[in-house]
């Protein structure tokens, strides 16, 4: 099973239920944890484990022939992402780091002075402890566009899914095109919130991706006796789910986490429990 | 009017309450404007104890190919195109099929395809929420619709709104909520900022964001600060985030401390300053120590 671990709202404890998940399950199962927050990967940082890198990834990246170009501006026309500045009669200018490598202006060029070279936009690395792979996708210091690395992520792994029993994917936090190429594909999502306000307005948009996407989603409830519980479970009864575990507030829980530690907690145990129903 | 942007890398490390408690402040002496960047899931209207904008707009800053399968010829060339992985093909219909999720709006298709069979329309993708808080400033939110894209986008619409606003108000400080993150959405929000407050906490996963999210500060000559949030969590911890600051000599705005109080001012849709009033002289030493630095 595919399993993400999203949640809409920053700080939740995505990374922390996620790993603790991957982590009681890989005593008996093999597991796969997948770090999909590419802009911030911090799965590594809670298993304390150091990451070696499995390979970059790259990006078609146009490259001008300025003796062929003809200064007809056509190529920062069709470029949606604004990565090219056209002055009249000037050569155009190149930012690199906005664009997404849709190659729209190597398709446009009349004079076919665009050629197509490649610029790395991330990592994938992986490593491995307490029995669970981890595959982790990090994104370059200085570009934007996060969700071709989460792309590139889950296709590096899908040649390796079959290994595995389970499969967890990390998201970001978050609704947009990042957190939708992590979801996609995903026979369940668990979403990860608190007791506040935030954690229920921004539940509410999550689950209502996930609908979108057609994928069941179960909630579970971290700090769950700080704040106010039924601001979530409003929100659970209006999409019709449930919140399947509560995680209390606890420092040894927050210590365990500043130290790079998962979290051992009987409330992890339960959240497997009604997965596997599921 | 000079624009303060808070962000932090990771999320719920208390970017909003943070700001709003900066912007009442605030607004006791100066003019402002608060913004909400976190398009995809915007909270500092909620923080304020905002309930309903007083105006609202649909904006389209983002498209998506369509098939027009009369003119398609089946020649797979959009199918080969596609970086995005938005085209799979229909074998029994023998025609692209488009996952509207996962089309960016490039246009390579419609470039690459040579019987006109695929066309870019607009999609209302985001709004924009412009209302007064019951502390007499008023803030503008961007929300991304469900599943759409195009979220630098709609920070840089939510800006230029603001910017907008400005020219008739003359206000003093603009003050944005961002993102997490260190992608799109984040470097539209810190573009045109006049200083940074980056926000973080003593554990190695938040620093390790902060870390990220401050080398793209760094790339845009921006002033920044940082403040350490629950920063009594771990008071070691905490204390190589100082000395870390120290030696790249970068400020520290100042230190708050772990309270469920913050939790108790958030389910109050109240800012902390407000909520508690011991608050009150910490933040004004945090805003002092800003506006020192513009």
């Amino acid at each position: 099973m595919k399993i993400a671990v999203t949640g809409g709202k920053g700080g939740t404890g995505k990374s922390t239920v996620a790993t603790a998940l991957a982590v009681e399950l890989a005593k008996k199962q093999k597991i796969l944890l997948v770090d999909a927050d590419v802009d911030c990967p911090n799965d590594h940082i809670i298993l304390s484990l150091k990451l070696k890198k499995e390979k970059d990834i790259f990006q078609v990246k146009p490259v001008w022939d300025f003796k062929k170009c003809i200064k007809c501006g056509k190529c920062s026309k069709v470029c949606r992402a604004n990565a090219i500045l056209f002055i009249k009669d000037k050569y155009p200018i190149f930012v690199q780091d906005l664009c997404n490598g849709c190659t729209a202006c190597i398709l446009v060029c009349p004079a076919k002075a665009i050629s197509r070279g490649k610029q790395q936009i991330g990592t994938i690395l992986s490593g491995r402890k307490y029995n669970v792979d981890l595959f982790t996708g990090e994104m370059r210091i200085g570009y934007e566009e996060a969700s071709p690395i989460v792309n590139a992520l889950k296709k590096y792994i899908a040649k390796r899914e079959k290994k595995y029993d389970h499969i967890i994917i990390d998201t970001a936090a978050g609704t947009h095109c990042n957190v939708i190429s992590a979801l996609m594909g995903c026979d369940l999502a668990i979403a990860v919130t608190e007791p506040t306000p935030l954690g229920a307005h921004d539940l509410d948009l999550i689950l209502n991706l996930t609908k979108v996407l057609k994928i069941q989603s179960n909630i579970v409830l971290n700090r769950a006796d700080i704040g106010k519980k039924e601001l979530v479970t409003k929100i659970a009864k209006k999409h019709n789910t449930k919140i399947i575990a509560e995680i209390p507030y606890r420092k040894e829980i927050l210590e365990q986490y500043s130290k790079g530690k998962p979290i051992k907690d009987e409330n992890i145990a339960e959240i497997i429990r009604k997965i596997k129903k599921i | 009017m000079k624009n303060i942007t808070i962000l932090s890398g990771k999320g719920g490390v208390g970017k909003s309450s943070v700001t709003a408690s900066l912007a009442v402040l605030l607004s006791k002496k100066h003019k402002i404007i608060a913004a909400d960047c976190d398009v995809d899931a915007a909270n500092l209207a909620l923080v304020l104890g905002l309930k309903k904008y007083d105006k609202k707009e649909t904006i389209q800053t983002s498209e998506k190919a369509k098939l027009i399968p009369k003119k398609c010829i089946s020649c797979k060339k959009c199918l080969n195109t596609c970086i995005f992985g938005a085209i799979t093909w229909d074998d029994k219909k023998n025609k692209p099929i488009f996952d509207k999720y996962l089309c960016e709006g490039c246009g390579a298709c419609e470039l690459v395809c040579p019987a006109n069979a695929i066309r870019l329309y607009k999609v209302q993708n985001a709004e924009i929420g412009t209302g007064k808080t019951r502390y007499g400033f008023s803030i503008v939110s961007g929300q991304l619709k469900m599943g759409e894209s195009g979220s630098g986008k709609v920070v840089t619409a939510v800006k230029s709104r603001v910017e907008n606003m400005a020219k008739n108000k003359k206000y003093d400080f603009a003050i944005f909520d961002s993102a997490p993150g260190i992608g799109c959405p984040v470097v539209a929000s810190i573009q045109g900022s006049d200083f940074v407050v980056a926000m973080t906490e003593p554990n190695p996963a938040t620093v390790s964001d902060l870390k990220r999210v401050l080398q793209v500060v760094g790339y845009f000559r921006i002033p920044y600060g940082i403040i350490i949030n629950r920063w009594d969590l771990n008071k070691e911890y905490a204390d190589k985030i100082v000395a870390f600051a120290k030696k790249n000599k970068i400020p520290v705005l100042g230190k708050i401390p772990y309270d469920r109080a913050f939790v108790d001012a958030l389910v109050n849709l109240t800012p902390i300053v407000t909520f508690n009033r011991k608050y009150e002289q910490l933040f004004l030493k945090i805003l002092n120590n800003i506006l020192n630095k513009l």
